[in-house]
């Protein structure tokens, strides 16, 4: 009985200091050389996470006293909701935050937030990509005047998209309910960016909505025509240049975004701080070349205000075509 | 392919890489024996060290934690009834009964050969048909996917014990379990009760370790000290196989690693429905089935060698389409992306000699986890003959670090006790706990693919026996269903049988 009580004890005692100290945050703010942690709430393996391990790399060569550390903890909503509760005005922490959850979670499901965009602070925008609408090869739609003749035959359009409330569903959502068919528009949700790219390949659907990068392989090996970005005009870099914007016909569209947010009240001087190291990041050569042409990404700084005026927009196509896309 | 092999082998075999490839083998049989800590998990803590690397250094050191991860999680699973990792739960249905005969460094060499065997079989299967198999692979759509599913909850009755009956309750319940969260075909909540944490689901390692370890843990507060205590004297584990046991095990070693690779191929799938699959298969052609479950040698090698011949598998459609074949796997991408290498076949012909080195490096990555683990098992085999006292609050700690670790927050270790009660009480009254694990494995994969299936097909079933491949799996599936009741009746027969003598 001793024996057992013991060794009962002795794991409570253990599991309590294990797990009193597993709360921890990363720390070292304040002092002359502070590391900041760098909350992706999205998948270790996307392209946020990516470029941010990348842009941790390179901070060391263009600061003495800020380190980034980056971290991945895949949950969206959820993460930022822990991030938010567990940080203060002026710890040494930064997540990431998209036009997903501040233009569309908040409207589509607000109650799986307990942030607003008060709680943070706008430091820079990490990135900016394109998505593109690809089309199974067989219909032969290469641009949007084809795509338009397409619809106009009326018919059921398929489109997949990674998410059933994503980014992505309210691009396709927005552009042919802009042309009058939303009512023909079924959205097929897949699990992830990759699946949905390769939907189309399979003939599953006759398009799909995608980062660039994800559908590169696919259209390389002849399973897909590009049609159209979702950008005001034609691409200018990478495989796709060339390819026509939705935003030249009038038809809406928004670029996907990452903005780098510290915790709202923390200092301004530590904020520009951050900025300038940001900015060193995004204007160094190798990163530049590599985002657009590994990543297929652009450099795309922003100012407060620009990031307010892109959670806007989307907010109003998200207004706009929320019927199409939750039903 | 030969022009690429010479220039390949020089890149390869530099003292960086096979440092780092030990390195990385290390780490992920350390790593996956410890319950909870997942191979995944493993991946993305040491992913930032490959930003520094060049790619093949990089890759070999994610590669080394992969495939060791394959082989670790079986440690802990033969060891304390607990897998280190969720597709190590079939190895553990053998293995710890194996071990419990006394026979626990067998067991783990059991383990470590069918793990090797796996790993080469399909790291050369990678090596001479990557693309084709990729392009086949590439052509599973929807409909597919959920006659693979089904084919997988054939498996229940595999592991249901005694009773079909009870195995289906435990699978259901499993079923129910995976719909907690978003759903996600439209994004609407179902049972989060209000719960921010919910939204997400339940994450599978964290539930492993409520349903394996921490109710393993109850149970033995119950037992008498002396039952406790296993009598160590009687034992001689001089861990010798049998010249029979390795005739045994050829068969289903060699099957499941063709099932591992076949399944490791297919996007979204993984290692514990390759190893599941495999352990049924084997059950089912094997003289002995009435061993599967009491210690099998063939239930620990099928189990094993499916889940390791998974690893090469899943990198064929990465590296030939870009597409990930599991998680860990698009993560591993990343060490090639940082480095501007975008996987697709066209790398194939650009940066031909990097992708033969990274392939022929998988293979002296399970030969180096073989020599590490050849090593590491007399170290593991130990555990055993710790005292209990001393033992369990060891696992308890890991349990509850390991369930921290998965999203770094408390609700998970909450959830993983409320799974250990929960199994407690399933096990008072006698409802199999695997079929659980196998209905959450299975769950949300079978019914986003049901769903979307039809919704593909505008709610016509008939898309579900349209292509040749929906066909070939509709075939399994008969197959295992008539299996299964020629199982029963047999089962039912010798029952008799013994009643009447």
């Amino acid at each position: 009985m001793k024996k057992r009580l013991l060794s009962l004890s002795l794991a409570v005692v253990m599991s309590l200091g294990l797990l009193a100290g597993c709360g921890n945050s990363s720390g070292g703010g304040g002092g002359k050389s502070a590391s900041w942690k760098v909350t992706c709430p999205w998948a270790p393996s996307g392209v946020a996470a990516m470029v941010s391990q990348k842009a941790a790399a390179k901070s060391t060569e263009y600061s003495d006293t800020i380190t980034l550390v980056a971290e991945a903890i895949a949950g969206d909503a959820a993460t930022v909701n822990t991030w938010v509760m567990d940080t203060e005005a002026n710890d040494p922490e930064l997540v990431f935050v998209g036009e997903g959850l501040l233009s569309i979670t908040s409207i589509i499901d607000p109650s799986k937030m307990q942030f607003t965009q008060d709680d943070f602070v706008f430091v820079e925008n990490l990135y900016s990509s394109i998505f593109v609408l690809s089309a199974d090869k067989e219909l032969n739609i290469n641009n949007i005047s084809e795509l338009e003749a397409f619809v106009g035959q009326g018919g059921e359009i398929s489109v997949a998209v990674n998410g059933a409330t994503g980014s992505e569903a309210f691009l396709a959502a927005s552009l042919f309910g802009k042309m009058g068919a939303g009512d023909q528009l079924k959205l097929v949700a897949y699990q992830s960016a990759a699946e949905a790219a390769q939907a189309v390949a399979k003939g599953e659907t006759q398009f799909a909505v995608s980062h660039q990068s994800q559908i590169q392989e696919t259209y390389q090996q002849d399973g897909v025509t590009i049609v159209c970005a979702f950008d005001e005009k034609p691409l200018e870099n990478g495989p796709f240049a060339g390819v026509e914007g939705v935003g030249e016909y009038g038809y809406p569209y928004f670029r996907n975004r990452c903005f780098i947010m510290a915790r709202a009240g923390t200092d301004e001087e530590t904020v520009a701080q951050l900025k300038e190291l940001y900015g060193k990041i995004l204007a160094d050569e190798e990163v530049v070349t590599w985002l657009q042409d590994t990543m297929l990404l652009e450099v795309d700084t922003m100012s407060q205000e620009d990031m307010d005026a892109h959670v806007e927009n989307v907010k109003n196509i998200v207004n706009e075509y929320k019927d199409i896309v939750a039903g | 392919m030969l022009q690429y092999i010479a220039p390949a082998t020089g890149l390869l075999f530099t003292l960086e890489n096979i440092l780092w490839i030990n390195i990385g083998v290390f780490v992920g049989a350390v790593f996956a024996a410890i319950p909870g800590l997942s191979v995944i998990l493993c991946v993305i803590l040491f992913l930032p060290v490959t930003y520094t690397m060049t790619a093949i250094p990089g890759m070999m050191f994610l590669l080394g934690i992969y495939c060791a991860g394959g082989y670790g999680g079986s440690v802990s699973a033969i060891l304390i009834n607990t897998p280190g990792t969720p597709h190590a739960a079939a190895t553990m249905l053998d293995g710890h009964p194996l071990s419990q005969q006394g026979r626990t460094k067998a067991a783990l060499k059991i383990a470590l050969y069918a793990s090797t065997f796996g790993g080469i079989f399909s790291a050369l299967m990678l090596l001479f048909l990557g693309p084709q198999v990729a392009k086949v692979a590439a052509q599973l759509g929807t409909a597919e996917y959920f006659m693979v599913c089904v084919f997988g909850l054939t498996i229940i009755a595999g592991v249901s014990g005694k009773s079909i009956i009870r195995g289906l309750v435990s699978a259901c319940l499993g079923l129910l379990i995976s719909c907690v969260g978003t759903d996600p075909m439209t994004s609407y909540d179902r049972f989060t009760f209000g719960i921010p944490r919910l939204y997400l689901g339940l994450d599978l390692a964290v539930c492993l370790i409520g349903l394996f370890a921490l109710v393993e843990i109850l149970a033995k507060v119950e037992k008498k000290r002396g039952d406790l205590h296993m009598d160590t004297r009687k034992i001689k584990d001089d861990g010798k196989i049998t010249r029979q046991e390795y005739k045994r095990m050829a068969r289903p070693v060699l099957m499941s690693s063709i099932i591992g690779v076949l399944v490791g191929i297919i996007p979204g799938t993984g290692a514990s429905e390759a190893s599941w699959f495999s352990y049924n298969t084997a059950k089912n052609l094997s003289k002995h089935p009435e061993e599967f479950g009491h210690g099998s040698v063939e239930g620990i090698a099928a189990a094993e060698s499916a889940n390791n011949a998974v690893t090469g598998a899943t990198l064929i459609p990465l590296l030939t389409l870009g597409i990930p074949g599991d998680g860990t796997v698009a993560i591993m991408l990343s060490a090639l992306m940082i480095n501007g290498l975008n996987p697709g076949l066209s790398l194939f012909t650009t940066d031909g000699d990097i992708m033969y080195a990274i392939m022929l490096g998988l293979i002296l990555v399970n030969l180096f986890m073989f020599l590490q683990g050849k090593f590491l098992t007399s170290l593991f085999a130990k555990v055993v003959s710790i005292p209990q006292e001393i033992l369990t609050p060891i696992i308890v700690i890991f349990c509850f670090a390991g369930a921290y670790s998965v999203n770094e927050n408390y609700f998970d270790v909450a959830v993983a006790l409320v799974f250990g009660v929960l199994a407690w009480v399933l096990r008072k009254l006698d409802l199999p706990p695997v079929p659980i694990l196998l209905g959450l494995v299975l769950g949300r994969m079978t019914e986003t693919n049901f769903r979307r299936a039809l919704l593909i097909s505008n709610g016509d079933p008939s898309i579900f026996v349209q292509s040749i491949y929906c066909k070939i799996f509709l075939a399994l599936i008969i197959v295992a269903v008539a299996a299964i009741i020629r199982g029963k009746l047999k089962e039912q027969k010798a029952a008799k049988a013994a009643a009447s003598q």
